[in-house]
């Protein structure tokens, strides 16, 4: 009984351990293998249009949707104390600081992580990443690095977006529902801003989105088990990198604001 | 010294066995068939010689070359000499057939789009697939996309081809056309091949040498004529194709009587 217990906790413990250090090798040779030739620009830009261009709707409802609910609750919440003109400047630091990059990360994990696991895992279990590798192609070098690049340029981009969205969301209902003066509102929008609350933003967003291109090439190209497999892989690379980019946005928070 | 070197090779998969202390050698220009059960380990013969599983024991080289032993850089130059010829053709299936042929051109030779075109067609020509440039795999039969995966093999000139199971799950017609691309291939391009195939026609047709893995050991391995007329009893049921033997592990169902005699 007690055997057993030891025995199933050493071997979960090994298994973890197991996984960890495989998507360390895994992400370390990916980088590695981001200035080695050849260089695949026309896959790169396929990769731009995947993560950023096709992106921008989804980001854009996103943000409109929560930094409107955001300046629903602010609104209600200050008027309670006579304090309304603050509702501008809380939404300003609350969509630079955590919003835009938390909820473009998480989004982005969802539709771009989870395409990325998908593809992979298709590719893995029909034998197309064999045949890269029999072609003399480092999977990791063709698969990876380009999916890592774009989302890492990518993300901080759409993070921008978003915070130009989630302004003009906070506009509608502040402005147009709420009744204050637009004048104020893009004024106080910034007050509590300081160009350091944009750089974190960007630096958080460049962050998640190697999160989410490192944990979706990884789930994918460790694929196993045919059609259940690949049906697992995107379902555990959403939940495995939005919980990362949740903890990794404490400890940046935390790391960045001293 | 042979071309491929089999030496000792064996690999398991956690306590299944598969391969177990085969020794095989290709010389150049050789062209091998290898038979066996399915399970038998075949496929991951194949895969230990293009470096895609590491052996448990024993090793293989290619020309000269322990593949195990080599860095990831020497493995791919390795590869680059080896053309792999997948049992459901593993085509990137993002790609149409010229992009799939002129992948490994693009990546490891200096040519211009021009050279590029020349070569694919000329690969696809040799597997009388010309004209499906534009297409994608999904537009393909299967035995269209193993002729396309045969054209990819072939783009970079290999040494060496390797075939799995070239023809299984197509019609009688198809086997026998991909059988006649083997052999035109072999012919043409002057290559080594090892192929595994369930066919024993198409493989009787090809093979310089046949070898039969049985329960991951190597049984056999002669030329043709002298395969047909081995006494060993495995080889002798698995050329009549009987489920009645000592091929099978387990016994298999008793075979029901026709019904006239049943009356």
């Amino acid at each position: 009984m007690v055997l057993a217990f030891f025995d199933t906790l050493g071997s979960t413990f090994l298994r973890a351990m197991d996984t960890t250090g495989d998507f360390a090798v895994c992400s370390g040779r990916a980088f590695a293998a981001i200035f080695r030739r050849p260089f695949d620009g026309k896959n790169l830009m396929r990769q731009f249009q995947a993560v950023g261009i096709n992106s921008i709707p989804v980001v854009v409802l996103t943000s409109l949707a929560v930094s409107m609910v955001f300046a629903v609750q602010l609104a209600f919440g200050f008027r309670q104390f006579q304090a309304e003109g603050l509702a501008s400047q809380v939404e300003g630091l609350a969509i630079v600081r955590e919003l835009a990059p938390v909820i473009t990360g998480l989004m982005l994990s969802g539709r771009i992580g989870s395409a990325m696991a998908a593809e992979l895992g298709t590719m893995q279990v029909t034998e197309q990443i064999d045949a890269l590798e029999c072609l003399a192609t480092d999977p990791i070098h063709y698969l990876f690095v380009p999916r890592l690049l774009a989302t890492a340029i990518m993300v901080p981009l759409l993070t921008a977006f978003s915070i130009y969205v989630g302004y003009w969301g906070g506009y509608l209902i502040l402005v147009g529902v709420e009744g204050q003066s637009a004048f104020v509102y893009g004024h106080q929008f910034y007050t509590l801003l300081a160009f350091r609350d944009v750089r974190i933003a960007l630096i958080k967003a460049f962050v998640f989105g190697m999160i989410i291109a490192l944990v979706g090439c990884w789930k994918g190209y460790r694929t196993q088990g045919g059609a259940e497999g690949v049906g697992n892989a995107p379902t555990s690379s959403v939940v495995t990198s939005s919980l990362w980019i949740l903890i990794a946005d404490f400890f940046l928070t935390k790391l960045l604001l001293v | 010294m042979a071309l491929i070197d089999v030496v000792n090779l064996s690999k398991a998969f956690g306590p299944k066995v598969v391969l177990s202390n085969v020794n095989l050698q290709v010389e150049e220009g050789e062209s091998l068939v290898v038979l066996g059960g399915s399970g038998t380990g075949k496929t991951v013969l194949l895969r230990n010689i293009m470096g895609l599983l590491t052996p448990d024991a024993g090793h293989v080289s290619v020309d000269g070359k322990i593949i195990a032993q080599l860095s990831r850089e020497d493995l791919f130059k390795v590869r680059q000499s080896i053309g792999m010829c997948f049992q459901m053709a593993a085509l990137f299936d993002s790609m149409t057939v010229f992009e799939n042929v002129a992948f490994g051109l693009r990546r490891h030779r200096d040519h211009t789009e021009s050279e590029i075109n020349a070569r694919v067609e000329e690969c696809l020509s040799l597997v009388g697939m010309r004209g499906t440039e534009h297409l994608k795999p999904a537009e393909l039969s299967g035995g269209m996309k193993r002729r396309v995966g045969f054209a990819r093999a072939i783009a970079l000139k290999p040494k060496i081809l390797l075939f799995d199971e070239p023809t299984t799950g197509l019609d009688p017609v198809m086997t026998d056309v991909i059988g006649r691309v083997i052999l035109d291939l072999k012919h043409e391009l002057g290559v080594t091949t090892i192929t595994i195939t369930h066919d024993l026609t198409s493989a009787f047709e090809i093979a310089d040498r046949i070898a039969l893995l049985f329960r991951g050991e190597c049984i056999a391995c002669q030329p043709p004529p002298e395969f047909k007329v081995n006494p060993n009893p495995v080889v002798q049921q698995f050329l009549r194709g009987d489920a009645d033997g000592p091929f099978l592990q387990d016994p298999p169902p008793p075979k029901r009587k026709p019904k006239e005699t049943q009356a």
